[in-house]
């Protein structure tokens, strides 16, 4: 009588927003930014690129562009508040005090300023300024790259390449603990100052309530852990290796392949540029 | 002397109000049990009385003084609170030593320390664990060591957060006597459950909690005797109180020896 | 045959001195639901981790005695295979959430995930069970913020999903409230009704006295009686468990000692209504005092 429907009926009873999440639960998961939907393994290898390139090319110049270039594509993918705003933290504290100890260290070319054993040279400083920018390239490629990639496509994309489940659910699940780590200290913080233990004020008077917070977060982390696996196991984790996925990842069009292929032919150069020829 | 709450509102840091404007003075002595659905507020309300929060406006007293100039732990010494998981609190490696914790903190002098923690190892019936790691009791006896963790304390008043959870008969009736004694002591009792029948058998005074503000405050009989505030507060009657009211029986019959009297003999 | 079958069977903890269970002989018949009822330690989660295969298989200890589950060895069994046989909840409702799903929806798909569900059929039978235990509001929040209620919901609803045949739940309302102990007691209701077999650990005893078939009692690691539940609640052997009865029970009990009995002792308070209404009736104005 009926014919099957080739695609699946929407549920009844849904509401249009219950719906929209479902079809977006069955479709290969988008972002709706090109950038931000690139394979996680392919976003990795673009930023490692551009690392290398920073790396590679002599000068602080390039650790320089290569930083822009970070803050160009993060705008691109639409993260870029989330990334500048980290990055920019990172660049106060690692670079700052990276290129401090360097600038005030390092005596080379003409000296500036001489401070006891400090000593500011321009030499000093155009190398403090070369290290510390590529050490904020190599930081930045890593914060761009997890500023863009949900951790959820990162571990469809390791188990698609044949990680075990055990192995991502570990890193899933420890980003997780964190937080609950936090939860649980401030309801072990509650409860110890319930009971008179001062975890307000001085120093000392910290670092005494140190024991009675640490020992019950620590032994409530150790029990949920136990108890974790044991649901974990309720859920079947242990029934087969492979798992199928709710959700996928889209298939990598052809223009992301050529792309990635691309980057990793110009920082191969640099690199044979600079190490070989 | 009382704990008074005067229009005391809680709301966190990012304005989702927790607790709307609540008045309510506890007196001495008194055995009080706040009860509704879990987000009605009572959590924050009791957590106001002993500040661990404080008021976003309004004002707690306790003992006619203002505390809101006090750090938790100096309130802690008068108002005690029993966290509902005792694995929050528990740290000792031995039950002694957890009992001796607050006293040794507190620099008392021995003969102090020694009475009171003997006093209270006692009341809460866990004499015969003293040496034992409490991490290895099982769960009903570790509440047992929570709860004398902080009678150890010279609080006048206690507050018990669902007391009765995982509690077996045994447990229930250990709880009933600590509760007894306190009450001899003049120690005022709140508690928050979700237990009809212990807040029922066991409390003189009921204040129920529904959507962040008390909607009824009376004793145990007045406050299941309204359907609304039942309705309201999403309470559930202890089974024999609802046994009376099916029957048609007084409304206010709401401990078992109360409907055991209004049952008439049956014929033969 | 027996779904489950327990034969003398001990079982001592790793590190423990004292057994947890001893000399227990059960039969668990399908279609059915068992009460488990016992004081504090008296081995009510130990025998359901039995029963559940997690012993031998994930706690150390030393089994004795000999005990089956759907006629096979508890020894023989895969522990991957058993996991996806017998269904398991248990009491704490933050630990039973995987940490790793961003959605209530996505949560309960992971054990369909793990046993290689196709996803368009996962897609399905989340949405049926959603439905079926009545979370479908909280479908697309995400677990890890929910209260403990929404997320012992969320619990039963992932092992529903998996659809056993047998499902072991140990203690799940002990940490909730009364409505939400209520729904979670109208999901076991559900999975009885079609036909899953259930052991049931709680300490609620008039939801007990409503939905089990049959009482197991416990005390110090021995099984003191199995039968039922009608005929459990009345018997000594409770008294002897320190397990409640419940209040209309204890009340019929208390007229009987009055020399007042009722025709019989009533379980539930349905029943207890029914059994009383005809003395008030012949005592009509005596005691109605409002």
């Amino acid at each position: 009588m009926t014919t099957t429907p080739t695609t699946p009926a929407a549920p009844a009873g849904l509401t249009p927003e219950e719906q929209a999440f479902v079809a977006r639960l069955r479709a290969p998961i988008t972002s709706g930014n090109w950038l931000r939907d690139l394979n996680p393994i392919n976003t990795f290898v673009l930023v490692a690129c551009l690392a290398v390139v920073a790396f590679a090319l002599p000068g602080f110049v390039p650790s320089l562009a290569v930083c822009l270039a970070y803050v160009v594509l993060a705008a691109l993918a639409g993260v870029g508040r989330r990334f500048a705003s980290t990055f920019a933290k990172l660049f106060l504290v690692v670079g700052g005090i990276l290129f401090a100890l360097r600038a005030v260290f390092l005596d080379a070319g003409e000296r500036l300023l001489v401070l006891g054993p400090f000593t500011v040279s321009t030499g000093g400083l155009l190398q403090a300024l070369e290290f510390s920018l590529l050490v904020m390239a190599l930081c930045g490629a890593l914060t761009l790259f997890f500023t863009m990639t949900p951790m959820k496509n990162l571990m469809l994309a390791l188990e698609a390449r044949g990680v075990r489940p055990t192995v991502t659910y570990v890193i899933l699940a420890s980003f997780q603990a964190i937080t609950d780590l936090g939860k649980s200290s401030t309801t072990v913080m509650n409860a110890q100052r319930s009971r008179g233990i001062e975890t307000e004020g001085s120093l000392l008077t910290r670092l005494r309530s140190f024991g009675p917070i640490l020992a019950p977060v620590f032994l409530t982390a150790m029990n949920q852990t136990e108890e974790r696996a044991l649901s974990l196991d309720a859920r079947a984790f242990s029934y087969s290796k492979k798992h199928t996925q709710l959700s996928t990842l889209r298939a990598v069009p052809a223009g992301e392949v050529a792309l990635v292929a691309l980057a990793v032919a110009l920082a191969t150069a640099a690199v044979i540029g600079r190490f070989v020829l | 002397m009382p704990i008074e709450l005067t229009d005391a509102r809680f709301a966190y840091p990012d304005g989702t109000l927790a607790v709307d404007g609540v008045t309510f003075t506890i007196g001495d002595g008194e055995r009080v049990a706040i009860v509704g659905q879990n987000g009605a507020g009572k959590t924050t309300t009791v957590k106001m009385m002993n500040g661990l929060l404080k008021p976003t406006s309004g004002g707690v007293t306790v003992d006619g003084a203002d505390i809101s100039g006090r750090t938790t732990a100096s309130v802690a010494r008068d108002v005690g609170y029993v966290f509902q998981n005792p694995d929050d609190q528990i740290f000792g490696s031995d039950v002694q030593g957890e009992l001796e914790y607050m006293p040794r903190y507190h620099r008392w002098d021995e003969a102090k320390r020694v009475e009171r923690v003997r006093r209270a190892a006692l009341m809460a019936g866990i004499g015969n664990f003293m040496d034992l790691n409490p991490n290895d009791l099982p769960f009903a006896i570790k509440k047992f060591v929570a709860i004398g963790a902080i009678l150890v304390g010279e609080c006048r008043y206690v507050i018990l957060d669902e007391p009765t959870a995982g509690l077996d008969r045994r447990g229930l009736r250990l709880l009933g006597r600590i509760l007894d004694q306190l009450r001899e002591e003049g120690i005022t009792v709140i508690t928050i459950t979700h237990d009809m029948r212990f807040v029922a058998e066991t409390f003189d005074r009921v204040i129920a909690m529904a959507q962040r503000r008390v909607i009824a405050d009376g004793t145990v009989e007045e406050v299941f005797a309204r359907d609304d505030v039942v309705e309201r507060a999403k309470l559930k009657r202890p089974e024999i109180s609802q046994l009376a009211r099916d029957l048609g029986l007084d409304a206010g019959a709401v401990r078992f020896d109360d409907v055991l009297g209004l049952l008439p003999a049956g014929r033969g | 045959m027996s779904l489950v079958s327990l034969h003398d069977v001990g079982f001592t903890y790793a590190y423990a001195d004292r057994p947890a269970l001893r000399e227990v002989t059960l039969e668990i018949e399908p279609g059915l639901l068992y009460g488990v009822v016992g004081a504090n330690g008296s081995g009510k989660s130990t025998l359901c981790s039995v029963l559940r295969g997690v012993i031998p298989h994930f706690h150390p200890g030393e089994l004795t005695g000999a005990a089956s589950i759907h006629g096979t060895d508890l020894l023989d069994w895969d522990p991957g295979e058993l996991s996806r046989s017998v269904g398991y909840v248990f009491q704490n409702p933050f630990t039973q959430i995987s940490g790793i799903k961003e959605t209530v929806f996505e949560e309960i798909a992971l054990g369909l995930e793990n046993l290689r569900t196709d996803p368009a059929e996962i897609v399905e039978r989340v949405l049926e069970v959603i439905d079926r235990v009545g979370i479908r509001h909280l479908m697309t929040k995400n677990p890890n913020e929910l209260s403990g209620g929404q997320r012992q919901l969320v619990a039963f609803a992932a092992i529903v999903a998996m659809d056993a045949d047998f499902v072991v739940i140990d203690e799940p309302t002990s940490q909730l409230d009364p409505e939400t102990s209520e729904k979670v007691f109208s999901i076991i209701a559900g999975l009885k009704e079609r036909g899953t077999s259930i052991v049931l650990v709680e300490h609620k005893i008039d939801l007990m006295a409503e939905y089990a078939d049959r009482l197991i009692v416990m005390s110090r690691g021995r099984v003191l009686e199995e039968g039922p539940t009608r005929e459990v609640l009345v018997s000594p052997s409770l008294d002897e468990a320190e397990v409640l009865r419940p209040e209309v029970t204890d009340l019929a009990l208390a007229l009987e000692r009055r020399g007042d009995p009722l025709p019989r002792v009533p379980i539930t308070r349905a029943e207890a209504r029914e059994l009383l209404a005809p003395r008030l009736e012949e005592a009509p104005d005596a005691h109605r005092t409002h």
